[in-house]
């Protein structure tokens, strides 16, 4: 790499020495972590199910819309808040 | 096997029709289902097809949360039933389904006024492969405290196996942020591009929006590259990059499991 | 007692209630002593590499006698068993050691996709022939006994020739598997497809049963009126299938009873109750012999 010669081993060394003293500083704010763990953590429901499905019915209702060729949607839940450059949210009409 | 014989048997049977019908909204129930008094084979075939469609969707809504919000529910629902239909999962593991659905996204021309989205659905989808990562003990500073100035430029760096960035050239992750709970939902006024970087040091995922040319300094090192060359390809990527600061997020942030140094680059 | 082989370890849960494990419950759980006789996950959610899903497990693996129940192998299809996937399972139970594995007389793959669902297989000299060797195959890799579920279902094939109680029969004679019987899936099926319930269990291979199934569904109707039963798992357990337990308590004596419950997932506390309501009446029907683990 060209950009080699500006990475000495002094610089080097001098990052890693600075680097331990903020890892110990952190460290003796620490405590909280180990708390927050013992917790496990924020889980998620396991996807894999013996069960039929919420939702589900009887309801004859096979002949739903899932063929990906129809798009009677237009996107709008937040992304009409959302502000880009060219405005907010989805703008653009979707033809059909 | 015997390729000839046995498929001539195989898909005129019970088990392809029922596979070939469950993913057709459209078709007529597989034939082979009784009729008994007071039912309709195709509404009783019909629950079947639901729960298939009902639990793959609510894969992909679990997995892609923020990204049913920006669009909302209805069309989530009918973008998740037309991938679904095409893509059904390849494995048991419904952990793992959706990884194409990311890219689905993109393709989509119904979603070309919210161009971001693919990328917040990249985040989300390396978001539960982090989660389901392997578990491997962060480094600490004192596993380098014995390094010698000679080699720190040769140290090569192990990072954490739940360790992912996701680039994009959209603000993805205050997008996402915003749309997870993490932010409130706001103008976003400043809408430069923004690298994600998802890690589990333990158990909680973290969503990390790295300083300037911390991107680079990881891709780098996760590419096996040596210390000293990430760095330089940190500096050139940002002239603020600040190394001392990101040697010790590898470890405070338990980015890292493990370093050694290697005089010989394998290129 | 059966055709010589290696010997398979058998299963060993306590005669008393479990639950279903939803990670949700996790930290109400670990605050104190459950009354439960032991905890029952689905396979597939515990095949990732590590994280909090496992953190859990091996948290209550210290406590409590594990069932692993799947819902990925796919027994009742014609196509051979995914080996990976057997693999998977066999690292699962390796790592846990639990008191029970079991899985469903469905298939849910086929050409390389995964439906996600338990579907439904014709009763016949073929579909036997391949659930026999797909149990065989999977109780020798893994080296344990495993149960195998009666299935909830909504249709049935013209080409059945044998029936439900017969086949499951056939099938634990055969390749010396136990049977894990749903009362809720009995229950289901009998209304869904208009035979008597009390006459299926009647002709069930009582004594191959080394765990039960209790869970809630929900009732719909056809267009003339006629019941329409979902296995839906999200609610309680019904009156009437808690009566058809208890029958089957009072023949076949205690048993591991699981209560599924994995849609309109309620709290701790309503899950404790549910829980204590079945305790009760497997000790009633059985002379309140059995007693609960602390
Ligand atoms: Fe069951």
């Amino acid at each position: 790499m060209t950009t080699k010669t500006e990475i000495t081993a002094a610089t080097l060394a001098g990052a890693l020495a600075t680097a331990l003293t903020l890892v110990s500083a952190s460290a003796e704010m620490g405590g909280e972590k180990a708390d927050k763990e013992k917790c496990y953590g924020v889980s998620l429901k396991g996807q894999n199910d013996c069960a039929a499905g919420a939702g589900t019915s009887c309801a004859g209702s096979s002949k739903v819309d899932y063929d990906g060729s129809i798009w009677k949607y237009v996107p709008k839940g937040t992304c009409t808040t959302i502000k880009t450059p060219n405005g907010v949210g989805s703008l653009k009409a979707v033809k059909s | 096997m015997t390729p000839h014989v046995f498929q001539n048997h195989w898909q005129s049977h019970w088990q392809n029709h029922w596979a070939q019908a469950l993913l057709d909204p459209a078709g007529a129930p597989p034939p082979g289902v009784a009729r008994q008094a007071g039912t309709a084979p195709d509404r009783r075939f019909a629950v079947y097809r639901n729960n298939v469609m009902v639990s793959l969707t609510g894969a992909l809504a679990a997995r892609f949360p923020a990204v049913k919000r920006i669009v909302g529910d209805e069309f989530f629902d009918s973008a998740a039933r037309a991938f679904a239909s095409k893509n059904p999962p390849r494995s048991p593991l419904m952990m793992t389904y959706g990884e194409e659905f990311p890219d689905f996204i993109a393709r989509l021309d119904a979603a070309s006024a919210v161009p971001y989205l693919a990328d917040v659905a990249r985040l989300e989808a390396a978001r539960t492969r982090a989660y389901h990562a392997d578990d491997a003990a962060p480094l600490t500073a004192a596993d380098l405290a014995g390094v010698s100035q000679e080699t720190l430029f040769d140290l090569r760096f192990v990072l954490h196996p739940s360790l992912e960035l996701v680039a994009s050239r959209f603000p993805v992750v205050t997008i996402w942020a915003m749309n997870a709970g993490d932010l409130e939902l706001a103008e976003i006024t400043d809408w430069s591009g923004e690298t994600a970087l998802i890690v589990r040091p333990a158990l909680d995922v973290e969503v990390r929006r790295p300083p300037p040319g911390a991107a680079a300094f990881l891709a780098s090192l996760a590419a096996g590259d040596r210390l000293g060359d990430a760095a330089a390809a940190a500096l050139a990527q940002s002239a603020d990059f600040d190394l001392a600061v990101n040697l010790a997020a590898l470890f405070s942030g338990g980015l890292a499991i493990d370093a050694a140094a290697a005089k010989d680059d394998p290129q | 007692m059966r055709r010589a082989r290696a010997p398979l370890q058998p299963s060993r849960l306590p005669p008393n209630v479990g639950l279903g494990f939803k990670p949700e419950h996790f930290a109400a759980i670990a605050a104190e002593p459950q009354p439960l006789g032991f905890f029952e996950v689905h396979a597939e959610n515990y095949m990732g590499a590590g994280g909090v899903p496992h953190a859990q497990l091996a948290r209550l693996r210290e406590h409590y006698a594990l069932s692993i129940h799947g819902v990925g192998l796919s027994i009742g299809s014609l196509e051979p068993l995914d080996r990976n996937h057997l693999a998977r399972l066999k690292r699962l139970c390796d790592r846990y050691n639990p008191e029970s594995v079991s899985e469903h007389l469905a298939w849910s793959s086929h050409g390389g996709a995964f439906y996600n669902d338990l579907l439904p297989l014709p009763y016949t000299d073929e579909t036997l022939a391949a659930v026999i060797s797909h149990v065989d195959e999977a109780q020798t890799a893994l080296g344990r006994r495993i149960l195998l579920e009666n299935p909830a279902t909504y249709v049935r094939f013209e080409e059945s020739a044998i029936p439900e109680t017969e086949f499951l029969a056939e099938a634990a004679r055969a390749s010396g598997c136990g049977l894990l019987l749903d009362v809720n899936n009995v229950f289901v099926c009998a209304r869904n497809h208009a035979y008597d319930a009390l006459a299926y269990l009647a002709d069930f291979p009582i004594d191959e049963i080394s765990e039960i199934h209790l869970a809630g569904h929900f009732e719909t109707f056809e267009a003339d009126g006629s019941p329409l039963l979902i296995d839906a798992h999200g609610c309680v357990v019904s009156g009437a299938v808690l009566d058809l337990y208890a029958g089957v308590i009072a023949r076949a004596g205690p048993l591991p009873t699981l209560i599924e419950w994995d849609n309109n997932v309620p709290d701790w506390r309503t899950m404790r109750a549910q829980a204590a309501i079945v305790q009760e009446r497997l000790d009633h029907a059985t002379g309140g012999g059995a007693k609960s683990a602390a």
